[in-house]
């Protein structure tokens, strides 16, 4: 999927070992029907080669605003990629204020222009749909602009938009239909004036004033990138960041996302929203912690609220498909088989699977692999790192020190870490109070690595390598006997020398 | 990322003289730690304004001329006080002897203001972008001077850190240039002093080689990468020669902060030491983003006139066996700089009784022991893995093995990562394939490689390529080199190379889950 998130060229090198040895399915149509075309379903469905029949449907509902798009599911679409590309947009607003300190002599004011941004993220999402078509086409997949339901455990029935039924028989079905952003119903004006991260990549016109509902990498992901490109940005959080991550490094995220300029309104609910007759929302809210109400207009409302799996079209309920009652994802076991045989799911719908790109595609793949009796490998959801691309970016892989705690106990664990001055904001006079590196140990023994957690500047590129030696098991002294390179960020997580339990001050003078 | 230290005489006087004065007033006794070595003397220590030091009060008349350390390191630079700060820790008396500023070349004219240079040059890059990720920048104009009076405060902020780090630590500084004298014990002297040390480091460091006007008329003409940390406007007319990592990170910092820059090379390519995918990629590179590249060429004379530089080139091909050698002149040239290598630190040091080898570099085992006992070197006067990070690595774990007792502690050469911060910027660690294949045989080395756009670039009008490769080798399929070039490789090496010096292989990396979206990504995701 990473290759396909790339450049043109790409497409070229797929069309390798493809072996016409199909030997048709006997009573079915398919050997493999495939519903959902995002990160997952594309992935699974293009290596369920080794002679077999494979098709794969994807249909987008339009958002409640109308938003629709094309093949590739969220990540191609409405998540990581347009997400990242815009968070780079973001990151120029302020290497435009550090290039000033670094002798550039720019005039002022300069100002961002949503649409010109939009028509490149755009442009280039459209491309790699395209590249995903001509990538089915290769591998012999057929694409149905299906919308797909179970009719039982072999049969799926695809509506397409006009409203024409067509069934298809396959011995597995894989469902990989991902999931979409939850609005708060509940909240009056809430749908009628909201938006999501749905809409939010496909708005013609710049946002304005938003206020971003909810604290979830989603939010701060969204909210950091319309502070970066100068919009007045605020975000409303119910109770704390970032949940599941890290504490102490959410805290930085959001430290650093106030200093940049993003305003924060803690413990705090939406209770209405209202379009006034000059068009814009106004936005009621509680402060849980006074139970004041307090009131502000801003031009869009994004609803960052969490998101549901998507699985109401699908007719799981008549098949008696296990759904988890309180998240309504399927309920998996290792292997991603459903409780009905022959049908699988993976990615963002399945019960506590993480929802990330690379997973699903990672588990997309052994599935195929398995299904096609090549192998028995089984997804290992151990081990997974992650980026959030916040203003200041936080990489992490393994436990959180709360719960290395939990696990470990207190008295059990060493946590290394370091305050570091990213060279590049040496010049620049940035503050680098919340760049940071934790690395959580065992304490005894050969001090094995729990987490490791980094913010600052590339903190997805820093992360992959050091995700790597975790995998395979990397202690701290793995760490301090790899020479560093310098000057980078990165070094640092290899010189860390201090630990919590010393007491001593973490910041990193000197090279 | 080179390193290397100033111990020695460059005709420069220290700037500041207020902390080279030792006081030798007699204040308070300073309680005496234990000492490590068996020639210990019965010592009274005196404790000046920036630390201790011991005077030998023995009734030896030889000796007592002498100020007596644990540890004495010749060199203030980045081994040399990695080892002094790691001795002191350890309870070492230790001094260090530096001739010009702290930090020595990776803080003064290496790492740290190439870096910042280079941070300079990449905005520059970025504001070609702008534009197309919807911002309107109009006219920019670009400051040499804004950025050469922060880079240089922000290198003396770091020449005032060292000192305050070698203050607190008690470690006594001594400034001047050393000398070793004859005396029968290790003893070096300065500006008239001497001091002597059970054990002495040399971390001397290494300057730029430089051509005499003999060789070449005119060489003098040319600056060297000091010089180029002096430069106080943007030269409008670069000519750099040489093919080294040094040559290319000069080259790519002018050019891209405006300067017309010409690039001489003796063959077809730079980076020659890297893997072949390095060097045809980076020199492909240096062509794209507007570099003048002479390929076969070597400068052969360079004069002054009125309007500058007249630098004459001569070229030929040598595959060309028929064609007639080139001459060629580059006019108005403002700066030539000279990259052809750098040379150990060594004259006026008078290392007699020390092994070198033909070049001069300090011959040392694996523990940093040079040919006479109780000196040990580190760092580039060595001439292996020119690196900072190695010297303060070599440095510490010699601490380590003095004055802790830890007779294994020694600096594994093997799997140091680096990175040249050329545009875009290059990582590589281990073995390059030729080296896989000549040590293990084609037959056992398998290669994966990917190149593809960043996705940076998928909407702007400037583009660069991403290329990775790994080495394995064996059944196993051991990764055994890395080596990239692109956007953000000099993040994505450091975290691989720790997994690489485990002894990761090429199942690990696929074992390894992907971080979305990102460059490094491809490494784990590569068949």
């Amino acid at each position: 999927m990473a290759a396909l998130c790339r450049g043109r060229h790409r497409w070229k090198k797929t069309n390798c070992l493809y072996v016409p040895t199909r030997n048709l399915t006997g009573k079915y149509d398919y050997d493999l029907v495939v519903i959902g075309g995002g990160s997952g379903g594309l992935a699974c469905s293009k290596e369920a080669q080794f002679g077999q029949k494979v098709a794969v449907l994807d249909y987008v509902d339009p958002t409640v605003k109308g938003t629709k798009w094309g093949l590739g599911g969220t990540c191609v679409n409405v998540g990581c990629i347009p997400k990242k590309l815009i968070h780079q947009a973001a990151l120029f607003g302020t290497a435009l204020k550090d290039a000033k300190k670094y002798g550039w002599q720019i005039s002022e004011p300069v100002c961002h222009d949503w649409a010109t941004m939009m028509e490149g993220v755009q442009n280039h999402v459209r491309s790699l749909n395209w590249g995903h078509r001509v990538q089915l086409q290769d591998k012999k997949v057929k694409y149905l602009n299906f919308k797909g339901s179970l009719v039982d455990e072999h049969t799926v029935k695809g509506l397409t938009k006009a409203g024409k039924e067509t069934i298809l028989t396959a011995k597995n079905i894989v469902i990989v239909t991902g999931g979409r952003p939850k609005y708060p119903t509940n909240i009056p004006g809430a749908v009628e004036h909201g938006i999501t991260s749905d809409d939010m990549f496909w708005l013609k016109k710049s946002p304005g004033k938003t206020l971003v509902v909810g604290a979830s990498y989603v939010a701060l992901e969204c909210a950091g990138f319309l502070t970066g490109i100068g919009l007045d940005t605020t975000v409303m959080v119910r109770s704390i960041a970032l949940r599941g991550f890290d504490q102490q490094m959410a805290g930085l995220v959001t430290d650093y996302m106030e200093t940049y300029g993003t305003k924060f309104a803690w413990k705090c609910v939406p209770k209405r929203v209202d379009k006034l007759s000059s068009g814009a929302l106004q936005v009621t809210w509680t402060d849980t912690q006074t139970g004041g109400e307090h009131q502000d207009t801003y031009d869009s409302v994004l609803w960052a609220v969490g998101r549901a799996p998507e699985t109401k079209a699908l007719g799981l309920d008549k098949l008696g498909v296990k759904l988890n009652q309180e998240t309504g994802k399927i309920v998996l076991a290792t292997d991603e088989s459903t409780s009905v045989p022959n049908i699988y799911a993976l990615g963002d719908i399945g019960e506590g699977r993480p929802e990330l790109t690379p997973t699903a595609i990672k588990a997309g793949k052994l599935l195929a692999r398995r299904l096609a009796g090549q192998s028995a490998e089984l997804m290992n959801y151990d081990n997974v790192p992650t980026t959030v691309f916040t203003p200041l970016e936080y990489g992490c892989v393994g436990l959180s020190e709360e719960e290395a705690e939990k696990r470990h106990g207190k008295d059990n664990i060493e946590v290394y870490h370091a305050f570091y001055k990213p060279l590049e904001f040496t010049v620049a006079e940035r503050d680098a109070s919340q760049c940071y590196i934790k690395v959580v140990c065992k304490r005894f023994g050969d001090q094995t690595i729990l987490g490791l957690h980094f913010t600052g500047p590339n903190a997805g590129e820093v992360m992959q390598g050091f995700a790597m030696g975790f995998q395979c098991g990397a202690t701290y002294s793995h760490l301090s006997q790899t020479v560093g390179i310098h000057p980078t960020c990165a070094e640092e997580v290899v010189k860390v020398n201090i630990t919590k339990h010393s007491g001593l001050d973490a910041t990193v003078t000197g090279c | 990322t080179q390193h290397n230290t100033r111990g020695l005489p460059q005709g420069r006087q220290p700037e500041n003289r207020k902390h080279a004065v030792i006081g030798f007033l007699l204040t308070l006794p300073f309680p005496v730690r234990p000492t490590h070595t068996p020639t210990s003397f019965l010592v009274m220590a005196v404790f000046t304004q920036h630390g201790s030091i011991r005077r030998n009060m023995a009734s030896d008349r030889a000796a007592s001329q002498a100020t007596r350390f644990d540890f004495l390191v010749i060199g203030g630079g980045s081994g040399g006080l990695a080892g002094a700060r790691r001795a002191s820790e350890l309870g070492a008396a230790t001094a260090v002897i530096e001739s010009h500023k702290l930090g020595g070349t990776c803080v003064n004219v290496g790492c740290v203001p190439k870096k910042v240079m280079w941070n300079a040059a990449v905005h520059a890059e970025y504001l070609h972008d702008h534009s197309d990720y919807g911002f309107d920048t109009g006219n920019v104009r670009f400051s040499w001077e804004t950025l050469k009076a922060k880079r240089d405060a922000y290198v003396s902020h770091l020449n005032r850190i060292y000192r305050n780090n070698l203050d607190k630590a008690k470690i006594q500084t001594i400034q001047g240039h050393a000398r070793f004298t004859n005396d029968p014990e290790p003893t070096v002297e300065v500006d008239g002093r001497k001091y002597t040390a059970p054990h002495i480091l040399i971390a001397t460091g290494g300057l730029p080689s430089v051509l005499s006007d003999a060789e070449i008329p005119g060489a003098n003409l040319g600056i060297t990468s000091d010089g180029f940390f002096e430069l106080e406007t943007l030269p409008k007319r670069t000519v750099i020669v040489g093919a080294g990592y040094i040559a290319v990170e000069m080259a790519g910092i002018l050019s891209t902060l405006g300067s017309k820059t010409s690039l001489i090379i003796r063959q077809t390519g730079v980076l020659r030491n890297f893997d072949s995918l390095i060097s045809a990629n980076c020199t492909k590179e240096l062509q794209n983003t507007g570099i003048d590249l002479w390929k076969n060429s070597q400068v052969k004379s360079v004069c002054k006139s009125e309007k500058g530089l007249e630098v004459t080139i001569v070229t030929k091909d040598p595959e060309k066996k028929n064609d007639e050698e080139k001459t060629s002149t580059i006019q108005e040239v403002d700066c030539l700089l000279w990259a052809i290598g750098r040379q150990p630190n060594i004259s006026g040091l008078n290392i007699g009784g020390v092994d070198t080898d033909e070049r001069g570099h300090i011959i040392v085992d694996e523990f940093q022991n040079t040919s006479r006992p109780g000196i040990y070197a580190v760092g580039d006067v060595c001439g292996k893995a020119l690196l900072t990070p190695v010297a303060i690595a070599a440095g510490r774990k010699l601490a380590h093995r003095l004055f802790e007792g830890k007779k294994d502690s020694k600096l594994d050469y093997s799997c140091i990562p680096t990175v040249v911060f050329s545009h875009p910027p290059i990582g590589t660690v281990g073995l390059t394939e030729e080296e896989a294949i000549k040590s293990r045989g084609k037959e056992n080395v398998k290669i994966y490689k990917t190149s593809f756009t960043p996705m940076y670039h998928a909407i702007t009008s400037r583009k660069s390529q991403c290329i990775m490769k790994l080495v394995c080798v064996g059944k196993e399929e051991k990764v055994v080199g890395l080596h990239m070039q692109g956007l953000g490789c000099d993040e994505m090496l450091q975290g691989f190379s720790v997994a690489i010096k485990m002894g990761a292989t090429k199942a690990d990396f696929d074992k390894t889950i992907a971080i979305h979206p990102t460059s490094s990504e491809e490494f784990v995701t590569m068949r």
